[in-house]
């Protein structure tokens, strides 16, 4: 349909403008039906950019984005879908599981039925869904396109306001006065002028017409918050660039040092401190369980700065930082991030201090220390060298009954030395040894070397044994890690910009909260004044501000009366 | 300003698209680790029993078994004497097996190594890197790499028999 856009002014107006770009005239039919009603004026009645008379593919898809209806329904399904991820936990925080099987028997096992249809629609990778992040990026593009379609008039509209505006436009406003003048008008309208210039209004003057304008800046608010939510937008789907995010967790026995995979940082446990509440320090209702009162992990943080990638040579470590890993306190270097997860109480050996022993005189000869990971394979003892030929970190035996380790953590361990020296059998004496201090390892100790013995390989000369092994009721001559902590290690690269991103918003919405654009217009003509005001938001002060100024310059009315749509609601 | 409406309007798409489907993108392919037939197997970096850097490139483009196996795993153990006679039999064609072992102490792997007389290369992973990246969820598994440096065949768990691995070898050295 053709749309004849040109204003009796003479301004050629773009499609779908609301008020004259320039005298402010009611263009469109609904508005002119009504010669009373109050104007719409949101964007000043400008048209939005992107409107054209017969669109482009290319404009359709721009016009879908520029609608805040769109928009609108956008962040409602974007907060339906946030809230599916919440009903059951979501695989990211299952740290153990790593398999989609493990996943899928994890949320059988827990929710039943609903867990395994929660899984099998992908609910469990809510937030890592094609679906939620493509609602994402579709929020991103509406904020860009709806701003830029409505910013860019808005500021041409505001940068070069007409001051004489048409009567309709100015008896339609929310806030009107109209009334009969006697003397001069000129003078008139220079003073009320001056006194809306005390309430900080800027004022422009043009024979029988005013425009009085205060905090134009805030109409620029949203804007400015949209574009703080755009970086922050950014910033989360940012994370998605590998090197920029990492979540890992870290299991670290007390005494061990471990790299942080994919960094060039390697970090030790020193010591890990469980601590509880005494019975006094308890609340009543608290007493008799236990509540934990620090869990502290002593960690060192290493860079590697020489021979990093040399599989044969062990890296040069430098330390970097040291820091009491505790809840709430995590240690931080370079934008990595080390926070206290959880830890788990179990006793693992670092080390062993035994001496090996002459059993026909029950005397010793000599100590030394033995490493459960990666023992050296040879010990001077006094006259003899221990050689060690075997090392079973968790000693049992295969189908075939031969010695075996049955897992890589040195549970149970066991080392069979050849001991060669001063008297003893040309191909020594085969000796095996069990650190651990349970019967059952002194049991297979005994059977083992009896049968070393009945072979041969043996003349049962040595044993050897850990001498005081419990003092105090602790275990002596042994270096064992009580607990195992676990460390959260992160890094987020695009924290800094969602920051940014989120101060930016918040300056935004500050300046469109606290303060209102307010305009006056008004025109007499032939002794009769016309004035009308409109503000964004509190028209309550727009109508006190008008009501002070006039009644400075011998008008008296009522802020109440100004009020255009008192008649209306 | 009306002029370079068309202009912006297509670099924001176009920026939209770009950032959008990145987004997207990586949303839809989520790293999963497990590699089947077909990927190009994670590059390794490790010292052998031998004291030498082992590569995955020194091995690229040749026939490759790669076997990860642990003295600590029953049928590891079982499954390398029929290794080691196939290596035997295919070595001179040109087959490269290597075994990797599941990030144990030097000491053991070696004496188990010497019982079993195995000599194909052994590699010793360190602090399971390689065995996570290869995304290894059972021992042993044992990865049938043809010439084009592409996985042909993952057999997870044992127990592989010496006809099982030679019907194996046999199609990796025809490819």
């Amino acid at each position: 349909m053709f749309q004849n856009t040109k204003c009796e002014c003479g301004h050629q107006n773009p499609v779908g403008t609301v008020l004259c770009e320039s005298c402010g005239k009611p263009l469109i039919e609904e508005l002119l039906t009504d010669e009373n009603a109050p104007l719409e004026m949101r964007y000043d009645g400008v048209a939005r950019r992107s409107q054209k008379s017969n669109p482009h593919i290319v404009d359709r898809i721009w016009n879908f984005f520029s609608s805040v209806k769109i928009a609108v329904y956008l962040i409602v399904i974007t907060l339906l879908g946030a809230a599916l991820g919440t009903i059951f936990q979501q695989e990211s925080t299952l740290i153990n599981l790593t398999e989609r099987s493990e996943f899928a028997a994890y949320y059988k096992e827990e929710h039943g039925t609903l867990g395994v249809i929660y899984h099998a629609l992908g609910l469990s990778r809510t937030y890592e869904s094609w679906w939620f992040i493509t609602l994402l990026v579709m929020i991103g593009t509406s904020l860009v396109v709806c701003s830029l379609d409505r910013v860019l008039p808005l500021y041409r509209a505001l940068s070069k306001q007409q001051i004489r505006k048409h009567l309709q436009f100015i008896t339609r406003q929310q806030v009107v006065y109209s009334g009969d003048m006697q003397g001069d008008n000129e003078a008139w309208i220079t003073e009320f002028g001056k006194q809306l210039k005390r309430k900080h209004y800027r004022i422009w003057q043009e024979d029988g017409a005013l425009l009085a304008e205060k905090n134009r800046f805030s109409r620029w608010g949203p804007y400015i918050n949209h574009i703080g939510l755009i970086i922050f937008l950014l910033a989360v789907l940012g994370r998605g660039i590998p090197a920029w995010h990492m979540d890992q967790y870290l299991a670290l026995y007390e005494g061990e040092t471990r790299q942080i995979p994919g960094t060039n940082y390697y970090v030790k446990n020193e010591k890990f401190t469980v601590d509880y509440y005494p019975e006094n320090e308890l609340a009543n209702n608290q007493k008799g369980t236990k509540v934990v009162k620090l869990y502290e992990t002593k960690a060192r943080l290493f860079e590697c700065t020489d021979v990093c990638d040399d599989p044969i040579q062990e890296p040069v470590l430098t330390e970097v930082k040291q820091h009491d890993i505790r809840v709430n306190s995590a240690m931080s270097y370079k934008g990595l991030k080390l926070y206290q997860n959880s830890f788990q109480e179990r006793v693992r050996f670092i080390s062993v201090h035994p001496t090996l022993m002459d059993v026909a005189t029950g005397k010793p000869i000599g100590s030394f220390d033995l490493l459960m990971d990666d023992p050296i394979e040879k010990y001077e003892v006094g006259p003899y060298t221990l050689k060690l030929n075997d090392y079973y970190p968790d000693f049992g035996l295969d189908e075939q009954n031969r010695p075996m380790t049955k897992t890589r953590e040195p549970n149970n361990p066991a080392f069979v030395f050849r001991i060669q020296g001063p008297n003893l059998q040309a191909k020594g004496e085969i000796y095996i040894y069990f650190p651990m201090p349970s019967e059952k390892s002194k049991f297979y100790q005994k059977l083992l070397n009896d049968s070393f013995k009945q072979r041969g390989d043996s003349q049962g000369v040595f044993s050897i044994q850990v001498e005081n092994p419990i003092v105090d009721g602790k275990m002596n001559n042994i270096k064992y890690s009580e607990y195992t902590t676990y460390l959260n290690i992160r890094m987020d690269k695009a924290m800094p910009y969602i920051w940014v991103g989120a101060a930016i918003s918040m300056i935004g919405l500050i300046m469109g909260f606290y303060w209102q654009h307010r305009r006056i217009w008004l025109r007499i003509d032939e002794g009769k004044l016309s004035l009308g005001g409109h503000t964004n938001k509190n028209s309550f002060g727009l109508r006190a501000d008008v009501a002070w100024a006039l009644g400075r310059t011998g008008i008296e009315v009522l802020p109440k009366s100004l009020d255009n749509r008192r008649n209306v609601r | 300003m009306g002029r370079y409406r068309k202009t912006i309007q297509y670099i924001i798409l176009a920026v939209v698209l770009l950032v959008g489907g990145f987004a997207i993108g990586n949303s839809l392919f989520s790293k999963s680790v497990v590699l089947t037939k077909g990927d190009k197997p994670p590059s390794f970096r490790l010292a052998g029993l031998d004291n030498q850097v082992h590569e995955w490139k020194d091995y690229e483009g040749q026939p490759l078994i790669v076997n990860f196996w642990g003295t600590f795993c029953p049928p590891c153990r079982n499954e390398m004497p029929a290794l080691q006679k196939q290596y035997e039999k295919w070595e001179g064609q040109g087959l490269e097996l290597i075994g990797i072992n599941l990030s144990e102490d030097r000491l053991t792997v070696e004496s188990f190594i010497r019982q079993v007389g195995v000599n194909f290369p052994i590699l010793m992973d360190k602090d399971k890197r390689t065995e996570k990246a290869y995304g290894l969820k059972q021992y042993p598994t044992t990865f049938f790499i043809g010439r084009n440096g592409k996985i042909q065949e993952v057999v997870i768990g044992g127990l592989l028999t010496e006809e099982e691995i030679e019907v194996r070898v046999e199609r990796l050295m025809k490819s």
